[in-house]
């Protein structure tokens, strides 16, 4: 009971790191993970650019 | 083309359009009856000696118009909007999605009308009575159904992150509720109830309820409206799909802690607080982190702020957001809070949040979607500058004059006198607030105008689309 | 930690959030209903007097709690202003507390017997007749309404459901003659309620009017014994200390 509250730290600590870690590496993963940003541009409206459907870069 | 207009043509807008017309009506009244308060402490004569509409009795109506009648039901609408959207797929149970909207707009207008009438639990944002807050929780529970059953619909395997949001404002809302409301009624045919807790542990459910009514009605369901509307808006995808992947879970992790920043000083233990008050400034960076993923998706876009208003709007809430939750944690220090609480710098923080984040991203993406609904381009673009000058001017004025009442108020009553005496009393504070006041309800004054405005320019945009549907309709037989 | 698992699974993203929820409020809450020194032990702390509990509902129904606090705290101003700071203990049958969040006029906590009733009928008819710059509401209706109290046993029998020791059996009465002393329990007894109520009004008379049971007289009485229950005196000072 003494040693809960870095116990608890370290645990929450550690579950963010490992969510920071599956998060940011793995090329595959990150392509992945990237990739559904365009999820609200599948269902794009006839007056909006068909462009945005694609990953734009810095132009 | 042929198969996004057969899409279209299945997307439930109808439930959309009645949220959004009842978040309007709503707002409009709620902001104006904050209004109307405001004036009330600038010149108590407003009261008029009328039990109804005294200053105790307008104020929750004025919280729970603006955040449960307009914050609901812009979420509700801009929910259901993305969730259908998103998922490529027709929202499930037409019913059931008309059931949440009638037992919405019935829990906010019987709230307030016994609000007026004197019957209130006495807990700030959680005023309703308990018949009340079973119906809330009925449709709320009917609420998560929809959404879920519409999730589950969706046309590809992953679930767009605006989504998580919603689920988690959906659920923490359910679990917020139901406990802050615990409650035993004097008699099962009278309104009247007394809280299940006492004291210090029904102080601190009731902030821990405070504060992520915040956390999770006025913010995480808005951030989910954010990402959503501003890469539509920008016609750029979000920044980083990663980045908020990992605030999400930090932003839903580390609200849940922070209530008792609300309780710094009083008969609350002091770890409680010490332990908020840490949570509070840890909250700093995921807010941030959501911040700069919105502000960094409209980069590359700038040259819209010229052209477009409502990218305006929005880049103006992000903006506001990243300054209310650098506030926010500096005012959980406990050296800051023994000066702010109390005093109207928190009604100014609230306000920051609150008109300058949840109001103006609503705005924003209000005035994305509805055209979008009827299939028609916005009546006047000139009134949507306009509203956004009223709107920006007015928050301005407001929370200038809650930092000037807050801070000046704060001080005035912990100066002493050469002697060691109080160098103030308490009347002398409360005259001194007298300016603020008038500038505050200025401020309000004009943020309620531009919403007006808003509306009509709204509504003309609805009559326009009905027109020219009717026109296409004609046409075409 | 199969994150797309989660992102795929409706069912596990939910799960995961609510787990991921529930911690924060949990580990704040729960302990303090089980930590023993949340609530100090202290001495005269009782529950309201169905005279002063009406009060107190009134005092709710007109929203005072918004911009008057009944929580003083730790600070040599606030000492100076309104006396010892607040105790959890002060608050314990307050259902639900009233600490509040907002001063625009001054904490309540202890503004028991600093004025007198006569002051209190005037200030809350017309503040301003008596504090020229105040902003409060007049509130002249507290006077001519009268205290609705047909209903006082059911009130207290709700309280006592969520814990208020008022009693209603012989063995709950004697309890609290042992923990309160027999004047105290003989006020906590729900059976004679309505009696106790209508006997406090009229030795009190906090509305200053004899012939009538008002709104006013049950405000009165409840905002004159906030923070008296307690006598400061009996403790060395720095005391409740050791229970902050």
């Amino acid at each position: 009971m003494r040693n809960s509250k870095i116990l608890a730290l370290l645990i929450f600590f550690i579950g963010f790191v490992i969510l920071l870690v599956f998060v940011f590496t793995g090329k595959e993963r990150s392509k992945r993970l990237e990739s559904y940003k365009n999820i609200p541009f599948l269902d794009d409206d006839e007056d909006e650019p068909k462009s945005s459907t694609t990953v734009k870069k810095d132009e | 083309m042929a198969h996004s207009m057969a899409a279209k043509a299945e997307y439930n807008y109808d439930i959309i359009k009645k949220f959004a017309a009842m978040a309007m009506v709503w707002g409009v009244l709620g902001m104006f009856v904050g209004f109307y308060a405001a004036s009330e402490l600038a010149f108590p004569i407003l009261n008029f000696d009328n039990q109804y509409i005294t200053f105790g009795r307008l104020r929750p109506v004025h919280t729970t118009l603006v955040i449960f009648g307009f914050g609901g039901s812009a979420l509700f609408a801009t929910s259901y909007y993305i969730v259908q959207r998103t998922c490529q797929a027709r929202l499930h149970g037409t019913g059931l999605a008309n059931f949440t909207f009638w037992g919405w707009q019935i829990s906010v207008a019987a709230g307030v009308i016994t609000y007026m009438l004197g019957y209130t639990q006495a807990r700030e944002y959680a005023e309703f009575e308990w018949p009340i807050d079973l119906l809330i929780t009925v449709t709320w529970v009917i609420y998560l159904y929809v959404f879920v059953m519409t999730l589950r619909q969706r046309s590809q395997p992953h679930i767009y992150v605006a989504n998580w949001f919603f689920i988690a404002f959906i659920l923490a809302t359910a679990i917020l509720h139901v406990f802050n409301n615990l409650a035993v009624p004097v008699d099962m045919f009278g309104m009247k109830s007394y809280s299940l807790f006492s004291g210090v542990q029904d102080a601190m459910t009731q902030w821990w309820y405070g504060h992520n009514a915040v956390g999770f009605f006025l913010t995480a369901a808005f951030l989910g409206m954010m990402y959503y509307f501003v890469p539509k808006q920008a016609g750029r995808p979000v920044y980083s799909y990663r980045l908020s992947v990992i605030h999400f879970w930090a932003l839903v992790f580390l609200y849940m802690w922070v209530g008792g920043h609300h309780l710094h000083w009083t008969a609350l233990p002091d770890w409680t607080s010490t332990l908020a008050a840490t949570f509070s400034i840890i909250l700093l960076m995921p807010s941030w982190g959501g911040m700069i993923n919105g502000i960094m998706t409209m980069s590359g876009a700038w040259d819209k702020l010229r052209t477009d208003p409502v990218m305006r709007f929005l880049i103006v809430s992000l903006s506001f957001y990243g300054m209310s939750t650098f506030e926010g944690p500096m005012m959980a220090l406990k050296s800051v809070n023994a000066l702010s609480h109390y005093t109207d710098w928190t009604i100014g923080h609230v306000h920051s949040g609150a008109l300058g984040w949840v109001a103006m991203v609503s705005f924003g993406s209000f005035y994305h979607m509805v055209p979008k609904l009827y299939n028609t381009k916005m009546y006047s673009e000139k009134l949507i500058f306009t509203h956004f000058w009223l709107a920006t001017i007015g928050i301005v004025l407001y929370i200038t004059a809650m930092w000037t009442s807050g801070i000046g108020q704060g001080l005035i009553l912990r100066a002493f006198d050469s002697y060691g005496n109080l160098a103030y009393t308490f009347v002398e504070s409360v005259s001194y607030l007298h300016g603020p006041y008038i500038t505050r309800a200025i401020g309000g004054f004009l943020f309620v105008t531009g919403a007006a405005i808003m509306a009509y320019n709204l509504y003309m945009t609805a009559k326009q689309g009905k027109r020219e549907a009717a026109e296409a309709a004609a046409a075409a037989a | 930690m199969k994150h797309d698992k989660i992102e795929k699974n409706l069912g596990l993203l939910m799960l995961f959030t609510m787990v991921v929820i529930s911690i924060g409020g949990l580990v704040e809450i729960v302990p303090l209903f089980h930590i023993n020194d949340t609530i100090e032990k202290v001495e005269g702390v009782r529950p309201y007097t169905p005279l002063e509990l009406r009060g107190r509902d009134i005092y709710q129904r007109e929203g005072c709690y918004l911009c008057h606090s009944q929580m003083i705290r730790p600070f040599r101003d606030e000492a100076l202003r309104y006396g010892h700071y607040s105790l959890a203990a002060e608050s314990k049958y307050d259902h639900p507390f009233q600490w509040g969040s907002k001063r625009t006029g001054p904490d309540l906590a202890r503004v028991g017997e600093k004025y007198s009733n006569e002051w209190q009928v005037q200030h809350l008819i017309a503040p301003r007749s008596v504090v020229p710059e105040s902003i409060m509401p007049n509130y002249p209706w507290l006077m001519k309404n009268d205290l609705a109290f047909s209903d006082i046993a059911d009130r207290l029998r709700a309280l006592k459901k969520v814990g208020v020791p008022y009693s209603e059996s012989k063995a709950e009465y004697e309890a609290n003659v042992k923990e309160f002393g027999q004047d105290v329990a003989e006020m906590l007894d729900i059976q004679k309620a309505q009696e106790n109520l209508i006997k406090q009004a009229q030795s009190g008379n906090y509305d200053g009017d004899a012939n009538r049971i008002t709104e006013m007289e049950a405000m009165v009485a409840y905002l004159q014994m906030l923070g008296t229950l307690v006598d400061f005196s009996q403790y060395d000072e720095g005391h409740f200390v050791q229970f902050r």
